[in-house]
């Protein structure tokens, strides 16, 4: 993985969301915090081009996220806040195909891959199931699993673990770490990215922290007091 | 969000989308070809037998049916106001007819199939460089999604007037159900950015 930001800055209208950043992300697990507002998401939605640099320019494994932005998004996938808004489809093996189709691929193929998608997550039995009887850490995986069955490098997952209960916290944090792809999580929950290779801190729009997690930790503590 | 769907092993469950819609399209046409009473009393007792078979139970079936019976009730009695008792008549069973076509149809295809259709039915049009057919099928395949989300909405706009002890009145219910609708849409649409729904050449 390699993803760089040039001089990147966004703004929304007079507002200034991302002060101008340049830096490179190659590690396998990267945190970002930060207090409501201080750029960690729109910092996050550049990379797979949901937003774009206002001047600047960010590139994600040397593709550019203006002008390459379709195939960017095929390598960096994105998990919501809210899964229950993530998943489009009612049922749980109806969304993941979705994200399938078009591809020139059959239907025993598509089928084939969001079984094994399932079962990679352990929901094999979530399949048939309705997205609104599942519980907050069922909702993860099922969401985890429809962004991952299109094999991006890159998962970029917002506030994974908002509103969950300690036993799905603990869920989603080990299915994290069993992931083989390059993670990058936004988060208030400090112990996720506890063991991290990497962690961000914004604040008013501007990075400033980056490096280990319980450097970056005491800092933001710091800045919260 | 919730689902119209039903799951279910009923002659309807079998029969393949393409059939059960271009069906409805046909009975819909039929149903405004003909005003006798009888003929549309008959098509009205198969609809019913048709909507029983469901899977669902009683209290669902009429449940599901309800905010659609008021509209039929209204333009009945709009009917029967301005023209006249065999209008009204006519105007009732069609509508009911077609209501109880549709939830079945609605209750036993699903939105993926639905998506799938639409999809293929729009490929002439595609062909003719009008449309983007995948388009098509994903537009309908997501009004069909957000009917339920939609009285979920309500439901929460409702609990939280009852909750301040606050009555009910139109204006304060519809325009938080347009705002909660119109920020889910928006998330909804985020995640299809997301996951390259639309990149994809169907």
């Amino acid at each position: 993985m390699d993803i760089c930001f040039a001089d990147s800055t966004v703004r929304f209208g007079d507002r200034i969301a991302l002060h101008p950043l340049t830096l490179t992300l190659r590690e396998r697990r990267i945190g970002i915090i930060g207090l409501n507002g201080s750029g960690k998401t729109t910092f996050a939605r550049l990379i797979n081009g949901l937003v774009k640099p206002t001047s600047g320019s960010v590139t994600v494994n040397g593709l550019d996220t203006v002008t390459d932005d379709k195939a960017v998004l095929g390598q960096a996938g994105f998990i919501f806040q809210n899964p229950q808004n993530q998943l489009i489809l009612p049922i749980v093996s109806e969304d993941i195909a979705l994200g399938l189709k078009g591809r020139g691929l059959s239907k025993a193929e598509i089928e084939a891959r969001t079984q094994a998608v399932l079962l990679r997550f352990g929901i094999g039995h979530l399949g048939s199931r309705r997205v609104h009887e599942l519980s907050g850490g069922e909702l993860q995986l099922a969401a985890l699993a429809s962004v991952l069955v299109t094999a991006p490098d890159i998962l970029i997952m917002d506030e994974p673990t908002n509103q969950l209960d300690i036993r799905n916290r603990a869920l989603v944090g080990r299915t994290i770490d069993g992931l083989d792809e390059h993670v990058i999580v936004i988060s208030h929950d400090l112990d996720l990215i506890a063991d991290f290779d990497r962690v961000l801190l914004f604040h008013e729009g501007r990075l400033c922290g980056d490096g280990p997690p319980a450097k970056m930790v005491e800092l933001y503590r710091e800045i919260a007091a | 969000m919730k689902t119209l769907y039903v799951d279910g092993n009923t002659a309807l469950h079998r029969l393949s989308p393409r059939v059960k819609l271009a069906g409805l399209m046909l009975a819909s046409i039929l149903l405004f070809l003909t005003r006798s009473p009888l003929a549309l009393g008959t098509a009205l007792a198969l609809a019913i037998y048709l909507y029983a078979m469901l899977p669902l139970g009683f209290k669902v079936s009429l449940h599901r049916l309800r905010p659609v019976l008021w509209t039929i009730a209204v333009v009945a009695l709009f009917s029967f106001l301005v023209q006249s008792a065999e209008e009204a008549t006519v105007a009732l069973l069609r509508l009911s007819v077609l209501m109880l076509l549709a939830a079945s149809v609605t209750a036993t295809t699903t939105v993926s199939a639905f998506i799938e259709v639409a999809t293929e039915a729009a490929r002439p049009l595609e062909r003719m460089g009008l449309v983007n057919a995948a388009d098509i099928g994903l537009a309908i395949g997501l009004v069909i999604r957000f009917v339920p989300d939609i009285t979920g909405h309500y439901q929460s706009v409702r609990d939280a007037h009852l909750a301040r002890g606050i009555k009910l009145r139109p204006l304060t219910v519809v325009v938080p159900l347009i705002i909660l609708t119109l920020k889910s849409a928006d998330e909804v649409a985020g995640a299809i950015d997301a996951r390259g729904i639309r990149n994809q050449k169907a």
